[in-house]
């Protein structure tokens, strides 16, 4: 662990030009998370959670200040430079699971392997994350269509891990499951915070929210309480 | 399991999912491919029957002179000239081939007869009876003739003994007619097939009688329509030719014959051949254009059934070449498919267009011919492709934040 932040947000605001005008969705952030922090970040509707969480997955850019992942300011880089750091440096974990309907739950996991070494995985590694979060062989041969929403978030998190990212972000994790799956499902993130990850997350549930260290709430764009 | 490339293997997968969809826009492509292949190599086994046709009197010039008595516009002959070679000019063309080849003078007009009670119409050719097995052959199908023919006897081509059902030894009246004097002879032999000839002797629906009954039927004796040399050395037909030119053809404005061999009339029929099959594979090419347009129509619906999807693979980091990829493999295996049927398909539907509009199919094997299958597949994969480009591009363009909200 280095006294450098991960990410850092300074002074970030994003703006969308719409027809009907133009709307802020972040005014001047300023934010900097700490390698293997576990941050919640909470707010109701329209405060700005998605699009804060669109620009630490560096899913878009900020409109005006400076956003740095890993020491990198991201408007200083090439489309395919962010492509490469989304695909090796964060791991991602939706409400919506959002898994490749096309391929078995083995092969959603498998996949970003293959985005980045270009070769099926050999070393097993994809086998052996789907039975850390708990999906045997049978299932993992399973399209996501035939498995259960806890099963599929499961399914997600291996694929989110399985290129060692430093980042993982969680967008609503639980959303789309029942309390006991949530709470199983918050147990495996939870862990992987112990193994050293930097955790981010997305959420309306206080209780969810209570098994980070940080929480920050966003109020009309801006962080309100840190 | 993943084998090989995944974009591959995952456009495999989207094609199988809308199967039905995916193979009603290759239909398409089977069309063109069939259109095109079918139609290149009907013309390609046309051509291919001409010159084989041909190159059999390949050895052969026809020097003959009408369209060169004709002259141009305002050209007026001589009072001398006759309608054919006169007896001077096969002079002057006989010293010039002198040993290397054989010289036969042709008459040759159309004229009316009757077998066996049926009445016809046909070339009528006059030709010493020393020459005709120079160049001609029997059929001893239709009983055992001879090509020695005497004065009372004629030779009849094929479609004519087919068509009345000739036998060695019938009756022919030859004459018009309206005439009353229509002489009767013997059929003395039937004549093998020649097909399509370079050498101006079209005996296949024609007949053949011995000069001098033929000057004493129709006059003009002396008077060739047409004088054949068989040359030697197929190598030196054109020093022959320009011999031949340079003693008859003494004034070179107003040429007294015209030299022509199998070359002239090969690259004539070739190329009006060549023009026909050019002209209708481009109709059989409308239908891939129809077929681009289909495949472009499934392209952009499956883009937009995958939106979700392709905001999936953007925000986990595949890079848009990957995703213009994959789509650019869906395309070509619609390609691919609708090819393979066509392919397949063209091999049959050619088979049997060739077999019926040719009468045989001993060239639709020849590389000339059988290389339209190939080369309409490969058409039919590259519109396939560059129908899939703008779609690609399209995917993989996409905002990966308003794929993933996409519903």
């Amino acid at each position: 662990m280095t006294d450098t932040p991960i990410i850092q947000l300074e002074d970030v605001t994003k703006t969308y030009h719409l027809e009907s005008g133009d709307y802020t969705a972040l005014h001047h952030v300023n934010l900097s998370i700490m390698e293997n922090d576990f941050i919640a970040i909470m707010g109701p509707s329209g405060s700005g959670k998605s699009t804060m969480m669109n620009q630490l997955g560096i899913l878009d850019v900020p409109t005006s200040g400076n956003l740095y992942i890993a020491g990198k300011n991201v408007a200083e880089m090439s489309p395919l430079e962010r492509t490469h750091m989304r695909r090796d440096s964060i791991g991602y974990i939706f409400q919506k699971f959002y898994l490749i309907p096309l391929l078995s739950a083995y092969e959603n996991v498998e996949y970003p392997l293959i985005l980045k070494y270009k070769r099926r995985d050999t070393t097993g590694k994809a086998s052996s994350l789907l039975e850390a979060v708990g999906i045997g062989k049978e299932l993992s041969e399973h399209r996501p269509t035939q498995l259960s929403g806890g099963q599929q978030q499961r399914v997600a998190i291996a694929r989110a891990l399985v290129n060692d990212p430093k980042i993982l972000l969680c967008d609503e994790p639980t959303g789309n499951l029942d309390s006991k799956t949530g709470y199983q499902i918050m147990d495996i993130i939870c862990d992987l915070h112990t193994k050293g990850k930097t955790v981010i997350i997305v959420t309306h549930d206080e209780k969810i929210a209570e098994y980070a260290n940080r929480q920050i709430r966003l109020v009309d764009g801006r962080i309100a309480e840190s | 399991m993943i084998n090989g490339d995944i974009f591959f293997n995952l456009s495999v997968r989207s094609v199988r999912l809308n199967f039905l969809r995916s193979l009603l826009a290759a239909i398409g492509i089977v069309i063109g491919v069939v259109a095109i292949s079918s139609m290149g190599m009907l013309g390609t086994n046309m051509q291919l029957e001409v010159k084989d046709q041909l190159s059999a009197s390949a050895n052969t010039i026809v020097i003959s002179s009408d369209a060169a008595r004709m002259g141009p516009p305002g050209f007026t002959p001589s009072s001398s000239s006759s309608s054919g070679i006169t007896k001077k000019e096969l002079t002057k063309i006989t010293s010039a081939v002198g040993t290397n080849g054989t010289v036969i003078p042709i008459y040759s007009t159309d004229g009316e007869f009757t077998i066996n009670s049926i009445a016809g119409r046909g070339s009528i050719y006059g030709i010493d009876s020393d020459d005709i097995s120079k160049f001609l052959k029997l059929n001893q199908t239709y009983g055992n003739g001879t090509l020695d023919i005497g004065l009372n006897e004629v030779l009849v081509g094929s479609e004519i003994a087919s068509e009345f059902n000739v036998k060695v030894g019938d009756r022919i009246r030859i004459g018009s007619f309206s005439s009353s004097s229509r002489p009767e002879l013997h059929i003395a032999g039937v004549l093998t097939s020649r097909g399509t000839v370079a050498d101006g002797v079209s005996t296949d629906s024609g007949i053949v009688v011995d000069s001098k009954w033929y000057t004493n039927q129709y006059g003009g004796e002396d008077e060739w329509s047409q004088v054949n040399v068989i040359v030697k050395n197929v190598d030196n037909i054109t020093g022959t030719e320009n011999l031949i030119d340079t003693k008859v053809n003494t004034n070179a404005k107003t040429p007294s014959v015209r030299i022509t061999d199998a070359t002239t009339q090969l690259e004539t029929e070739t190329s009006t051949l060549s023009t026909v099959t050019t002209f209708i594979m481009a109709i059989g090419g409308i239908s891939l254009l129809v077929a681009a347009v289909s495949i472009f129509n499934v392209m952009m619906m499956s883009v937009s059934e995958r939106i979700q999807e392709i905001g999936i693979l953007l925000s986990i980091g595949t890079e848009k070449g990957e995703v213009r990829r994959m789509f650019l493999y869906e395309a070509f295996i619609l390609g691919l498919l609708g090819a393979a049927i066509g392919g397949a398909s063209s091999l049959l539907i050619g088979y049997t267009v060739v077999e019926a509009m040719i009468g045989t199919t001993s060239y639709f094997f020849e590389p000339a011919s059988i290389m339209y299958v190939p080369a309409a597949m490969l058409i039919g994969i590259i519109v396939c492709v560059i129908s899939g480009v703008y779609p690609a591009w399209r995917a993989s363009n996409m905002d990966p934040i308003d794929a993933l909200r996409s519903e």
